[in-house]
């Protein structure tokens, strides 16, 4: 809940003229007989409360800590104005005394968070709210204060209906069991939270918690007396006031902790702007910040734009902690630490998140001035991830080329050896029938000779076909708009080339130009079941494109087959773009751009 | 004399060529296999006294196969064959229960007569 500086401000005055104005009155009250005590209980609670929850408030007008400490101070005046004899004011009093003590109870288990995050603070904090709204109000309209030991100077009772005093007190001592029951389980909560807590939830939690059940049993015993009607037998009203002194000094206790911690923010921050300065080893940029925000178990995730995810300093994957719905479950459901996401921006950008304790939270003036040191530094080390990335990517795509290399020469290795050595080795042996048979048999011997011609020629164009796949002469001659023609004549589909280049372009791109065009259009004949395909080839914008797409079957997948494979890590080393759509069913397109200038 | 021979490679243009030039040296060609499973079919259903076997079929080792084969009924002879030269194989001819080696290039009844001398 947000509310404007100038209500925060408004209800501050208020809250200090309430505090003044009550101060003549409870001079003049016939009611009580300690007046300068009251008046400094009015003013020193009073005006505490207020304006530390004001602070507090318009520090971070998000939590609702500093709202529920300010409604603590208004609800203190109520039992102020319980001790006056202004009747109107008497009566308002007496009918909500004690609501001081239902909203110190939501303040002390809504802390630091300003939520009541377990369903058994919001059922204590409710049936407090009960207890001393519509329970105290009930029994009012049947008290009148002159049975009450009144003498002199009684105030009215303005809404007594009918004096019955003796329901009056049976529901006061119900009241009070119940009452009791209540005071006793937020002490018993808070200690079990006290234990639960980080060390740094702990340091900031222990001063308010001390506090807070020295009041809450201070005011149990004062009740568990009441109801056995002992108040004659000791000093009540003593125990009464001692038991205020802890409540008073809750907001100074809480001032006190907010100036300390901005003390040593400074040093904090300082030392951490050092470390950053010093190019801080992996885990170092962590541990600094864990000094600086005084919380060991702090974490840093940086954030990998590209991939879109967190790592840690080692490169491994982070999870950021959900969303406050499912830690809400999380913690009902198996008591998880809750945890803090701080977003790291530089500029606009993301660059991060430190997780951290929620006790962080506290300061969060510290907390962002960690974070934008902090950011400098991840930023660094997102560029150096980033180029860490880079480089094994580069190393990886070195490593393919290689073995795409070595697999190439087998190939040529295999081709030789099935094809023209073969045919070579056939002609031999027809060569040598042909000598044994010439003499007996020379038309038999000119067959043979016939076919040891024909294996000849097909032997050669064998060899020219591998020679053109390892470098195309007519490309070096020609350039690649006639050798992307003659690759598209020879496909076995019908091919329509536009190729548009004109002039021609540093080797290297050519040739891998080429080669994608060669590659694709084996695929389109192999596996397309294509009925026709385009090249296309064109320069723009300092690069040369090269588009193959045929109207066949798709599916083609370049992760796999070691030939699409091959392209795109030859046109990657190039520093173009390679890409492969081919959705089963509409047909593959292969598409290059590679720079050329 | 006729020797009747069976040919293993899995090139069908040189198994051919080896069988006219064979049958025209006085051998008689009495199958052809293109692997090695094929082979050893082969060498179970027919008689034979030589075989011809390619160092590199698509399916085994030349020279596990002709092991096989020289072990087999009558213990027919086994000529292992390659294109590549027999400086490029080593030592594993002997040792493959063959009788020797013949670059495919330099098949002819001469060599083969030399061989099985």
């Amino acid at each position: 809940m947000t509310v404007g500086k100038r209500a925060v401000w408004a209800l501050t005055v208020l809250g200090f003229a309430i505090g003044i104005a009550l101060v003549p009155l409870l001079a003049n009250s016939e009611l009580n007989d300690d007046r300068e005590l009251w008046i400094a209980l009015d003013l020193v609670i009073g005006f505490g409360w207020i304006g530390t929850g004001a602070f507090a408030w318009l520090r971070r007008p998000n939590n609702r800590v500093g709202m529920l400490m300010m409604g603590t101070g208004f609800a203190w005046y109520l039992q102020v104005a319980a001790v006056t004899d202004v009747s109107v004011l008497f009566t308002a009093g007496q009918a909500m005394s004690n609501l001081f003590v239902a909203t110190a109870i939501h303040l002390l288990l809504a802390f630091p968070s300003g939520r009541l995050e377990q369903s058994v603070d919001r059922l204590v904090v409710g049936v407090a709210y009960l207890m001393t709204t519509v329970g105290s109000i009930v029994p009012i309209f049947f008290f009148d204060p002159a049975e009450f030991g009144c003498t002199t100077g009684c105030p009215e009772n303005l809404l007594l209906i009918d004096a019955n005093m003796a329901f009056f007190e049976s529901w006061f001592d119900g009241l009070s069991v119940c009452a009791t029951a209540i005071l006793l389980s937020v002490v018993a909560i808070m200690i079990a939270r006290w234990r639960e807590a980080s060390p740094p939830l702990r340091r900031v939690v222990t001063p308010l918690f001390a506090a807070g059940a020295t009041l809450m049993a201070g005011l149990a015993g004062l009740l568990l007396i009441g109801l056995f009607g002992m108040e004659e037998e000791v000093a009540y009203d003593t125990i009464y006031y001692a038991t205020l002194i802890p409540f008073g000094l809750v907001p100074y206790l809480f001032l006190a902790s907010l100036v300390q911690a901005r003390m040593l923010r400074g040093g904090a921050v300082g030392g951490l702007v050092a470390t950053v300065g010093e190019t801080p080893g992996p885990g170092g940029l962590r541990d600094a910040l864990a000094l600086a925000l005084n919380d060991p178990s702090v974490e840093l995730a940086y954030w990998l734009p590209k991939s879109g995810e967190y790592v840690d300093a080692r490169g491994r994957r982070v999870e950021l902690p959900t969303d406050d719905e499912d830690r809400e479950r999380m913690h009902d459901e198996i008591e998880a630490a809750a945890r803090e996401v701080y977003d790291v921006t530089l500029d606009g950008e993301r660059v991060g998140a430190i997780i951290h304790d929620p006790s962080v939270l506290e300061d969060p003036d510290l907390l962002e001035a960690v974070g934008k040191t902090a950011a400098l530094a991840l930023r660094r080390e997102q560029l150096e991830h980033e180029l860490r990335a880079k480089v094994q990517e580069l190393e990886q795509s070195r490593a393919r080329m290689i073995r795409f290399g070595m697999a190439e020469r087998r190939r040529l290795e295999r081709d030789l050896h099935d094809g023209a050595q073969q045919r070579l080795v056939s002609l031999a042996l027809d060569l040598r029938l042909a000598r044994d048979m010439i003499g007996q048999d020379p038309g038999r011997a000119q067959a043979v000779l016939d076919g040891a011609a024909d294996e000849l020629g097909q032997a050669l164009e064998e060899l020219r076909e591998l020679a053109r796949g390892i470098h195309p002469a007519l490309l070096s001659d020609r350039g690649l708009d006639p050798a992307v023609e003659t690759l598209a004549r020879r496909a076995p589909v019908p091919v329509k080339v536009e190729a548009k280049l004109g002039d021609r372009v540093a080797e290297p791109v050519e040739l891998a130009a080429y080669f994608v065009v060669a590659e694709a259009l084996t695929n389109v004949v192999k596996y397309a079941k294509a009925s026709q395909a385009r090249v296309r080839l064109q320069r723009a914008n300092g690069e040369v494109i090269v588009e193959v797409a045929d109207d066949g079957i798709g599916g083609a997948e370049p992760r796999r087959g070691s030939g699409l494979r091959g392209l795109a890590d030859r046109i990657a080393a190039l520093g173009g773009m390679f890409e492969v759509n081919s959705a089963p069913g509409v047909g593959t397109t292969v598409r290059a751009s590679i720079p050329c200038e | 004399m006729s020797k009747r021979v069976l040919i293993v490679d899995d090139h069908a243009g040189f198994r051919a060529s080896a069988t006219r030039l064979l049958e025209c040296n006085g051998y008689e060609v009495v199958g052809e296999a293109a692997d090695g499973a094929e082979a050893l079919r082969l060498a179970e259903e027919l008689e034979f006294d030589l075989a011809l076997v390619d160092i590199h079929l698509p399916d085994a080792d030349g020279r596990y196969v002709a092991g096989r084969i020289s072990r087999g009924r009558n213990a027919p002879a086994v000529v292992l064959i390659s294109s590549r030269d027999v400086g490029d194989l080593g030592d594993s001819v002997e040792r493959a229960g063959a009788r020797g080696f013949i670059s495919k290039a330099e098949l002819s009844g001469e060599s083969l007569a030399a061989l099985l001398a």
